[in-house]
């Protein structure tokens, strides 16, 4: 048992680089998660340290063994590690036992040893019922479930997740997020996920990594990297977030659309063009002017939908941004009203560099 | 845990290409040569002057175009509405139609063109001798001709109209009704619909039917052969065989096989052009199957209709072929006076050449469709899953053949294995090449599609639990893909049977197939033993076709044989 460390890894495609420069280190009994849009390199990677691909430079260590380096790749078979598909790939033509049971026969275990631990996991994962059954006629759920006990069979160094629950609805993908968590709290197999969907990050994983035009856009604790984006394309990834550019005033204040605001996550350098993030449910919507008018805003409401447990209000900036707001349900402002948007403190971030990524 | 990896991609590779030159470049290199050799052996472009200059070239090719024109128009108008009707109306017994006009397939054009001279040859023809005691009529005159332009046309319709049949049904049958019901909405009549919606959405397909009749017709051998020559006139084709007797001019029969080489690619091209855009037909969503329409009291007319159609590739024909082989005279009914086993005796029995006839077939079939199912099951591997650089280069040269017509392909083998260092005309060998070429295209599509039914994360969910490469391969690809390599095979084994038009050129006496055997008996008048032949080849089709849906589990024969038969 052992961390898994990539080290510079990258892909190219020719000109295309779908992987560049990602380091990362995944403690044993760790479930990071490969999070970002389609296309991020996320997959990538995921199949490079499956070692389906080879990379263009850099390497991938499980311990201190080398699995992958430009000069030697060892196949996924010499690996030990396990893979649940997006497609789940279960084999059509063999049973949901003979399914499960393949990775136990291919190590040549004796019968008895396959017999005993194909019983165990088909009862762990409430399949026993179903043993005899095809494929075909399971349900996506159920499915799934066999996929995740022919990965979790074999007892494997590494498990490996492909985007898992993208074939599942909306209920059944709930609930299978907790049961993947359930099962990793018991095994702690060393865990990659690959996902795009920002909620199942922050249910399942210990770490996340943030991906973005195949490098590592920021890496951290779910609560880190919902706190603390350290650029614009985290902030409006994870949970989503209002952008506001303007001028440094000083370490902690920024100029926006006239107002003054005080900014954090940064030390500021006075006249830099600065991009501070704010959460949408973070912004407190008055529709009179604040005495005290500390870290407010002036704007006008060009929308407001109601979405009954809160209301969505889009409203304009005297320098034609637009914001948008999260209020509860019962503040309730016509389009064309002025209002004043307190900014809380902690919640105004400065992000890396000013730029939009 | 060491693992030792054997890089086998260049060796695999450069076997691959090494197979394809011999059966496919070579060939048509020798081809391109020739056609631009004299006798002598130099350059020169006067094949290509006496082409087009000389008039027994010059009207051949006038004849071959008028023959594919006519043919597409009117394959485009028997099969339109008939595939309307079984696909898209409450048309009694519409299965059986569908069934019936796929099962036409099975019968040979030159065995189909051996039966309509059986019925409407002027004198002996069925048909003519029926309306003459009908009518009155003297013996010397003729209801029908078959030995003109215009029959063979007709025979030449006959067994390529199902091809666009299929083609159109299909189209019709997967047409999402949801499209037509979103017009119905919208106000417009069923009329309006029809032509607004239906008609322009089943048009592509309908053209592309169409080219592929006009390529059928073009490339055909067995039926001119058979119903041409006897009316002293000659199409491309027959005329590039005519070339081979003695004294033989390969230079001129190379010259002449060009264009008929160069026709059949643009054509296709054009094809995949038509077919290429079809994809606006099938945009997103789930669709249901479209509503049949109400025929009312025109039911049974339609059926009608469909069967009187019937009855001109399969009822006449077969019937005609029965007749001959169990009459004692060929030209009348067969009844309880003239019954005769006789022909089949003869023919089993007497005849010296059928029983090695039939031993070459077999055995060209069963390794045609053993090594070019192999071959082609490598190919589709290797591409369908990028496992070396040039995969696509493998592709194109596994496609190319279809452009190939037989005949061509035939005299393209003719000229390159005549001459060392592999003399190979005059063995079975030069067949077995021609046999795997031809097939070759429609066996790698067939195992293409299939790998690409095969998820590529079904192998790596196996290479992940520890199965190596080869492991996987025979774990979860060889049982997925089992029905796709019973169908190819089945497939590969049904097309060398029936092939005329490569192997009329290669045969020798030595190596003479079923195929050769009945155009041969046609020189010495053998009906009886034609009939009997023809019989069974069409027998041996379809037990292997219905074998082939048993093994299956679905129709194998409803996916189209890209090739044209010849």
């Amino acid at each position: 048992m052992a961390a898994v460390e990539l080290k510079g890894l990258g892909k190219r495609y020719g000109a295309a680089v779908a992987v560049e420069h990602v380091s990362l280190r995944i403690e044993h009994g760790q479930l990071v998660c490969l999070l970002g849009p389609s296309g991020c390199g996320k997959t990538t990677t995921l199949r490079l340290i499956a070692g389906f691909i080879e990379p263009s430079e850099g390497e991938i260590l499980v311990g201190d063994k080398v699995l992958s380096s430009p000069a030697r790749t060892v196949p996924p078979e010499g690996r030990n590690m396990s893979m649940i598909f997006q497609s789940y790939a279960l084999w059509p033509h063999m049973t949901v036992a003979e399914n499960v049971a393949y990775g136990l026969r291919i190590r040549k275990m004796d019968r008895a040893t396959v017999e005993a631990k194909l019983k165990a996991i088909l009862s762990t994962a409430r399949l026993e019922a179903l043993a005899d059954r095809y494929p075909g006629e399971l349900s996506g759920g159920q499915q799934q479930r066999v996929s995740l006990a022919r990965a979790m069979v074999v007892e494997p160094e590494t498990l490996l997740l492909d985007e898992p629950l993208s074939n599942l609805d909306t209920n059944l993908r709930e609930e299978m997020r907790f049961e993947i968590r359930r099962l990793h709290d018991r095994y702690r197999y060393t865990t990659v996920y690959v996902t795009h969907d920002q909620a199942e990050a922050m249910t399942t994983a210990d770490l996340i990594v943030v991906m973005n035009h195949g490098r590592i856009e920021q890496l951290g604790t779910p609560l880190e990297i919902y706190d603390q984006p350290r650029s614009a394309f985290v902030a409006r990834f994870i949970g989503g977030s209002n952008i506001l550019t303007g001028q440094a005033l000083d370490a902690g204040h920024v100029e926006i659309a006239g107002a003054r605001l005080v900014a954090e996550g940064r030390p500021l350098k006075a006249g830099e063009t600065v991009a501070l993030s704010v959460r949408q449910h973070e912004i407190d919507l008055l529709t009179a002017p604040p005495t005290d008018g500390v870290n407010v805003v002036k704007a006008i409401v060009s929308r407001g939908v109601f979405l009954g447990s809160s209301r969505d209000y889009t409203a304009v900036l005297g320098d034609k941004t637009e914001i948008r707001i999260t209020t509860p349900p019962d503040r309730n402002v016509m389009p064309g009203a002025e209002v004043w948007l307190r900014m809380p403190a902690r919640g105004c971030r400065a992000l890396m560099g000013g730029n939009e990524a | 845990m060491k693992v030792r990896r054997v890089d086998l991609s260049l060796p695999i590779f450069i076997g691959i290409v090494v197979v394809l030159v011999v059966i496919i470049a070579l060939p048509m290199g020798w081809l391109g040569v020739f056609a631009f050799s004299d006798k002598a052996g130099n350059a020169t472009l006067a094949n290509f002057v006496t082409l087009f200059s000389d008039p027994s070239f010059a009207d051949p090719l006038v004849t071959t175009l008028i023959i594919a024109v006519s043919v597409s128009l009117i394959c485009a108008a028997v099969a339109a509405p008939l595939a309307w009707l079984v696909a898209r109306t409450d048309m009694p017994l519409a299965r059986m139609v569908r069934t019936l006009i796929m099962a036409s397939l099975v019968t040979p054009p030159f065995v189909g063109a051996v039966a309509w001279e059986m019925l409407a040859a002027p004198n002996s023809g069925l048909l003519n001798q029926f309306w003459r005691l009908v009518t009155g009529a003297s013996s010397d005159e003729a209801l029908l001709d078959i030995y003109t332009l215009e029959g063979l046309i007709f025979v030449i319709a006959c067994y390529t109209f199902p091809y666009v049949f299929i083609l159109l049904a299909n189209a019709l049958e997967r047409m999402p009704g949801e499209l037509e019901d979103a017009s119905s909405m919208l106000g417009a009549g069923a009329w309006a619909t029809a032509r607004r919606i239906t008609v322009p959405l089943a048009l592509p397909t309908l053209l592309a039917g169409t080219l592929v009749a006009f390529l059928q017709a073009l490339n055909l051998f067995g039926s001119p052969a058979i119903l041409a020559i006897p009316a002293g006139f000659h199409t491309l084709t027959t005329k590039i065989w005519s070339l081979f007797e003695f004294p033989p001019k390969p230079e001129l029969a190379a010259a002449a096989a060009l264009p008929l080489l160069l026709l059949t690619v643009a054509l296709l091209r054009t094809q995949a052009l038509v077919l290429g855009r079809r994809g606006y037909a099938i945009v997103g969503g789930k669709y249901g199957p479209p509503r049949l329409i109400r025929l009312g009291a025109w039911r049974w007319a339609a059926t009608a209709f469909a069967m009187l159609i019937l009855s001109l590739p399969l009822f006449l024909p077969y019937l005609s072929l029965l007749n001959t082989a169990f009459s004692r005279v060929s030209s009348q009914i067969v009844g309880l006076d003239n019954f005769t086993l006789r022909n089949i005796r003869f023919t089993f029995w007497e005849l010296s050449s059928t029983l090695p006839a039939l031993r070459h077939t077999f055995f060209l079939a069963v390794s045609a469709a053993t090594l070019g199912g192999l071959l082609a099951l490598v190919i589709a591997y290797v591409v369908a899953r990028r496992l070396i650089r040039g995969h696509r280069i493998l592709a194109f040269l596994a496609t190319a053949p279809l452009a190939i017509p037989g005949i061509v392909l035939g005299v393209g083998l003719f000229l390159a294995y005549t001459r060392p260092p592999l003399t190979l005309y005059g063995t079975l060998w030069i067949l077995l090449i021609a046999f795997v070429t031809i097939e070759l295209p429609a066996a790698y599509q067939q195992f293409s599609s299939a790998f690409h039914a095969v998820h590529p994360e079904l192998e790596e969910a196996a290479r992940m639990l520890g199965a190596s490469r080869l492991r996987t391969l025979g774990d979860i690809v060889g049982p997925l893909l089992r029905s796709a390599a019973i169908a190819t095979w089945c497939f590969i084994f049904v097309g060398v049977i029936r092939e005329l038009s490569a192997a009329i050129i290669l045969f020798t006496s030595e190596t003479k197939v079923l195929s050769v055997l009945i155009f041969d008996l046609k020189e010495s008048g053998d009906v009886g033993a034609i009939a009997v032949l023809s019989l069974t080849m069409v027998l041996i089709t379809t037990v292997v076709i219905v074998a082939a849906n048993r093994l299956v589990g679905r129709p194998a024969i409803g996916r189209l044989p890209t090739r044209i038969a010849g």
